[in-house]
């Protein structure tokens, strides 16, 4: 059986043109996908049913205990951290926000060493953006900025910009110039027309000459500003100021080295200048399939898109102090639930430690590095290929998760309102 | 009055306990029906602290609340407070004197993140270091520190005075990445060194009376001036450019390199 | 079965021609009928006024604009926290609340149903995602096809059944309720970072004006027979001497449809300036007003603009630009392929601005002009000119001169010689203001014949009783009493059951939606045409086989299907 215009649950670009290849319940194969995304179709070893550590080693238990369980140690805790969730369904990480305000907990997501900044810098200055769309049919012009796309987001060029022709732009390899910033050459530096190599730490500066050039006051720029003469940044201006529609994509090389959100807030205030010359918009390079969508629910749900400290009974955000790394590393968090993701794979060292002093509890299709911490683990059925669900594209566009088959696993939004019901007792909730 | 706070031993003495209801003007009615909040459970005061209170007041300028014992993870002490004195003989935990209007707060040790948030008067004095934020905003705020004075005798984190909008912030040590970004009125003097001071500034005043490293390539430079007492002689720098900005940066030593 | 019965309610019915009558009211299963047994639950409305359940048929509450309007905003979130309670979620937000917070207190002012101002197609799935999450009321979302590339090239090839057709197919595909208008044209120039500026300049490539646009989806929409009109947005909002622009617009409204108006003008304030520049800004509600009076075809809301802090949020996106270049607050925008945009930033109306007391007093005079209040709705276009918790106000504005004349006073110096409001006596009664917070709506909307804005047999039992006696209070004097009772009922009931008692939530509710459906002939079938399928795969970024909202998405669905006339 082919499933057509299956929609990718790899990252945040939703491809949703996969043809998936399905025979006696297992995917014998993906075209159109990306090798990150035929990758996720095609792993098998997932882990049988819940398990939970003894002394000895792994124990099988059934998934009504490993429920219970999760219940009582959510109850019992006085600062709960539910953490992950970039890697399933927004019905999962609605139930999940609904969860953590029930038990006073923190929820935070993937977002927090990723993208966060991102966020930070929106809610001081705003963002312009657009959907893909709009860059496919229109950009003359695309910045990447701190991020190598060939890599992480292998279709994206394909798709939405420098490979992909557009109604006014018919030609785009052609007719479409590619800007890249990087400290290093990668693969993606090498398509550029014009590649800015900066040195560490210099994304704010060159940002900031590139807007004082924009405004007409270039005089003040130095000759050098970390690594990029001031005349390729005259270039750079204007080959910006002439587009007739420019699209700015960045990603962690941006948000994760030094100055962090004030980096990006540098970007869409060039985006800005920009703005009041031509056609300009911005678009963060999300990582997980639908990291964005937790923003998205746990917005329209608490107000806020991540981190968000339920402690006293309301919403309250701030991130650095509520975010996960933050908490786990002062040591506040007496009981972790990690959903789709792998906090000991990417977190700092002070952080994973906390991991290993308090319960854990897992929800993810498969084994993991945060495995080694968990006191118990539920497998789940994985988004995307055997559950459907919510997910949204970087740049906001909502789609529906196809499920591809069936392997028998409860998905994480059953598993997370079962717990619900197990603390309410099975009330109107 | 004198209220002392004693804080005893705790179970999981890493939860944080918020205490917004630690203001000098609130001893006024009794400790009775105080509480603070340990993580997601509700405390009465005296659960968390040993109270004394000696004396008696008849306004909260009369207060004082001594803080003793572990109070580093202990928040938002000093919230609104408007008159009275609070004496943190240790370290402080986050949010302390945010919003705070008037009064007096000094903390013999140091001070976790977002000292003085929001502050729109009064004294804050803080003897050890400060963590990052210290005498900012919130997120998506306009506007972070307003008014009143603010002292860190020891060095602050990254991020000081972020959005500065009025008052003084005086740091007598060095400051981390990025003091003064986004300040728009108010003055920072920095006593020790910095690097990226006033990212975006458009308005204010900020002094760096050692060096500041990584010196932003968007600000024009007007001349010198002779800052007392020592009669140091100050670069004088205006900006940020990139952002239409009309605000004062004064340093000792610059260079563009961090 | 259950069975409710609200007993000596004061009842205003405008739609029933209830003037005001003290009456019982029957309930069973959700619906109103002539009777119930002794065993029914009783609601004794003894004293209180007590009205059909308040309609909103232009706010924004829930969609992509309005979670980024929160997404960007921690301050307003923190502005407005309340504390989870028995039944209800905890809430955030002043000025763009989470979906909970617009529900809690919608419901504790008695509304039943809103519309959603603004849906781009593309992101249709998010506004119902959200509408799951608004519990207490029905809700229905414009559908915006301002700048949709299909229905403009239908539109230049002067193919009425077309673009007909492919309203029909998108509004079924999206679960959308009505066609919205937002600044025609403009979205697809700003995709270029230009605008329009009137009805008859034209947009570069599809070779089309405004008015073409404007008129074309007028037709269609009346051939797909759909309950609601054209609901417009005029180009131009905003800028001083807009009104000619929008008296245009109003001309080009023919009278279609003998149950309601023919063209929906929404947020009208935003769109009645006179003068050349910001110096010079003054009101022009009269001529517009004049212009709503003599068109039965017709119907406006106010968009009333309240002092204070909000959020203004639209989709017309280089308003929003040039807003932002005028406050240099923060700005997001938001451009959607082939369909149309949005943008978004906080202000702060002030009441030493002239301009923004100019504004406050369009609103109201709009309202006070219109004669007809079938034809003037009461709406901030929320948050936009205020939030909607603002809408108590406004009614005790509208019914007490007294209290307009005492907000003049507070208005900047050198307003009064900008506005007629001080020389309107007019002061709107009770059934004036069920016209205008209700009846009117479900007639405009066309969803009198689903149950709503009424409360007779065959009603759905949505109902909001307020603290107030009507006998006993002279709003003219007494309006701060008006203002409390419209801020908080003693009950609302919605589809038969109480939801809200003196403003605590009762039930954790489930939304409906209402959206709409017009059966087209198969040829006239987008889903089977091969050049709107191409064209799709193309330029979209998404396949078409994935762009309808799947129905798992309605908790409750309520589809108003109609026969197209193509």
């Amino acid at each position: 059986m082919i499933v057509r215009d299956v929609i990718c649950p790899f990252c945040a670009c939703l491809c949703d043109d996969l043809d998936v290849h399905v025979e006696d319940g297992r995917v014998t194969g993906v075209d159109n996908a990306c090798d990150l995304g035929s990758h996720k179709f095609m792993t098998d070893h997932r882990m049988k049913g819940p398990v939970r550590r003894t002394a000895s080693g792994w124990e099988e238990i059934p998934l009504e205990e490993a429920i219970r369980e999760t219940a009582e140690l959510l109850e019992a805790a006085e600062r709960p951290l539910l953490y992950g969730w970039s890697g399933t369904c927004g019905e999962a990480q609605s139930a999940g926000v609904h969860l953590a305000e029930l038990v006073g907990g923190v929820i935070d997501a993937t977002t927090s060493v990723c993208h966060g900044p991102s966020i930070l810098a929106i809610q001081e200055v705003g963002h312009p953006g657009c959907t893909l769309g709009q860059v496919k049919n229109r950009a003359d012009v695309v910045v990447y900025w701190g991020c190598n796309p060939q890599h992480a987001h292998p279709r994206h060029l394909s798709r939405y910009t420098t490979y992909a022709d557009g109604f006014f732009v018919r030609n785009a390899f052609k007719e479409r110039k590619v800007i890249v910033a990087d400290i290093r050459g990668t693969d993606s530096t090498n398509l550029a027309d014009e590649f800015i190599r900066l040195q560490p730490g210099g994304d704010y500066a060159v940002l900031g000459a590139l807007r004082a050039i924009v405004r007409g006051k270039g005089d003040v720029v130095p000759p050098e500003v970390a690594g990029v003469s001031r005349e390729q940044l005259y270039r750079i201006a204007d080959l910006c100021k002439t587009a007739k529609y420019g699209a700015f994509f960045f990603g962690m090389g941006l948000t994760q080295t030094a100055g962090k959100y004030k980096n990006i807030r540098n970007a869409i205030e060039l985006v800005d200048e920009l703005s009041r010359h031509t056609k300009w918009t911005l678009t963060p390079m999300r990582g997980h399939f639908n990291v964005y969508g937790f923003n998205e629910v746990c917005t329209w749900m608490t107000g806020y898109p991540y981190a968000v400290d339920f402690a006293r009974g309301m919403a309250f955000y701030n991130p650095g102090e509520t975010t996960a790394v933050d908490i786990l590393a002062r040591k506040e968090c007496d009981m972790c639930l990690v959903v789709a993701s792998d906090p000991a794979a990417h977190f700092p060292a002070e952080a994973v430690e906390h991991l290993a002093s308090i319960p854990v509890v897992q929800l993810d299709p498969f084994p993991n590095l945060t495995t080694a911490f968990a006191r118990i683990q539920i497998p789940v059925a994985v988004s995307g290929i055997d559950a459907d669900g919510t997910a949204y594209r970087m740049d906001g566009v909502p789609l529906r998760l196809h499920r591809v088959l069936d392997r028998g696993y409860p998905d994480d939004a059953g598993i997370l309102l079962e717990i619900t019901r197990r603390i309410t007792g099975g009330g109107s909730r | 009055m004198r209220v002392i706070l004693t804080a005893g031993p705790r179970k999981n003495p890493f939860i944080p306990v918020e205490a917004e209801t630690i203001v000098p003007a609130r001893f006024l009615q009794g400790v009775d029906g105080i509480t603070v909040a340990a993580g997601n459970r509700i405390l009465p005061l005296t659960d968390v602290f040993l109270v004394e209170v000696e004396g008696t007041a008849a306004d909260p300028s009369g207060v004082e609340v001594v803080l003793r014992g572990d109070n580093s993870r202990l928040k938002r002490i000093g919230e609104y407070m408007e008159a009275g004195k609070i004496r943190v003989e240790g370290n402080i935990g986050m949010h302390c004197g945010n919003f705070m209007k008037g009064g007096e707060i000094e903390i013999l040790g140091g001070a976790d993140g977002w000292l003085g948030r929001e502050m729109r008067g009064g004294r804050i004095l803080c003897h050890g270091n400060a963590s990052h934020y210290c005498g900012s905003g919130y997120r998506g705020e306009k506007h972070g520190m307003r008014g009143g004075y603010l002292e860190v005798r020891g060095n602050a984190g990254d991020f000081a005075a972020e959005y500065l909008a009025g008052g003084e912030v005086v740091i007598r040590g060095d400051c981390g990445d990025m003091p003064g970004v986004e300040m728009k009125g108010g003055t920072l003097t920095i006593h020790g060194s910095c690097t990226r001071p006033c990212g975006n500034m458009t308005g204010g005043t900020c002094t760096v009376l050692g060096s500041a490293r990584g010196m932003l390539p968007t600000f024009r430079r007007t001349g010198t001036v002779v800052h007392e007492p020592g009669g140091v002689i100050l670069t004088r720098f205006e900006g940020d450019v990139a952002n239409r900005g009309k605000g004062t940066l004064l340093a000792r030593e610059w260079q563009y390199t961090l | 079965m259950t069975e409710l019965l609200v007993k000596n309610a004061f009842v205003i019915d405008p739609l029933n021609g209830i003037r005001g009558e003290v009456m019982d009211i029957a309930v069973r299963d959700g619906w109103i009928v002539e009777s119930v047994g002794d065993g029914a639950e009783v609601i004794d409305a003894a004293g209180c006024l007590t009205l059909p359940g308040g309609i909103d048929s232009h706010t924004h509450i829930c969609g992509t604009k309005v979670n980024f309007g929160r997404y960007m905003m921690p301050e307003d979130m923190r502005a407005g926290r309340t504390q989870r309670r028995g039944v209800m979620h905890s809430t955030s937000g002043y000025s763009v609340p989470t979906t909970y917070g617009n529900s809690y207190r919608y419901c504790a002012m008695g509304y039943t149903s809103v519309l959603e101002g603004a849906m781009a197609p593309l992101e249709a799935r998010h506004t119902h995602e959200e509408f799951a999450a608004t519990p207490l009321q029905d809700t229905m979302a414009n559908t915006l096809f301002d700048g949709n590339w299909p229905v403009m090239e239908a539109v230049r090839d002067g193919d009425v059944k077309r673009a007909a057709a492919i309203v029909a197919w998108t509004l079924a595909a999206v679960k959308g309720f009505a066609i919205k208008l937002t600044n025609p044209g403009g979205s697809e120039c700003w995709g270029w970072g230009k605008n329009v500026h009137c009805i008859r300049e034209m947009v570069p490539y599809f070779g089309v004006s405004p008015a073409e646009i404007i008129q074309t989806l007028i037709r269609a929409n009346e051939m797909l027979r759909l309950p609601h009109s054209v609901h417009l947005h005029c180009n131009n909002l905003g800028v001083p001497g807009n009104y000619t622009c929008t008296i245009g617009s109003m001309d080009l409204a023919p009278d279609l449809n003998p149950d309601r108006q023919s063209l929906y003008l929404t947020h009208v304030q935003f769109h009645a300036y006179g003068g050349t520049s910001w110096k010079d800004i003054c009101s022009k509600a009269e001529p517009v007003a004049y212009t709503v009076n003599r068109k039965p075809q017709i119907t406006i809301d106010m968009g009333q603009m309240m002092f204070g802090k909000t959020t203004t949020m639209t989709a017309d996106g280089p308003m929003e630009f040039n807003l932002y270049r005028l406050h240099h607050n923060k700005w997001s925008n938001h451009d959607v392929e082939l369909e149309t945009t949005s943008g978004i930033i906080p202000v702060y109306y002030s009441r030493t601005s002239v301009v923004n007391c100019v504004m406050w007093a369009i609103g109201l005079e709009l309202a006070l002009l219109v004669k007809n209040p079938w034809q003037c709705l009461l709406a901030t276009d929320n948050p936009n000119g205020g939030p909607f918790i603002k809408y108590p106000e406004i009614i005790a504005l509208l019914m007490s001169r007294r209290y307009r004349e005492e907000e003049l006073k507070t208005l900047a110096p050198g307003t009064h010689s900008r506005i007629t409001l001080p020389s309107l006596d007019r002061e709107l009664d009770w059934h004036d203001i069920a016209v205008m917070t209700r009846a009117g709506q479900a007639r405009a909307l066309g969803i009198r014949s689903i149950g709503k804005g009424h409360l007779a047999p065959g009603a759905e039992a949505d109902i909001a009783i307020y603290p107030i006696r009507v006998d006993k209070t002279d709003p003219s004097r007494q309006y701060r009493e008006v203002i409390q009772a419209f801020q908080k009922t003693a009950w609302t009931v919605k589809r038969g059951r109480p939801v809200a008692r003196d403003g605590e939530i009762l039930v954790p509710g489930v939304n409906k939606t209402i959206w709409a459906r017009a059966k087209v002939r198969e040829e006239l079938d987008m889903g089977r045409d091969p050049e709107f399928a191409r064209n799709f795969d193309r330029y979209y970024t998404v396949r078409m086989s994935n762009y309808p909202v799947q129905d798992v998405y309605l908790q409750r669905s309520l589809c108003m299907e109609s026969e197209a006339q193509l």
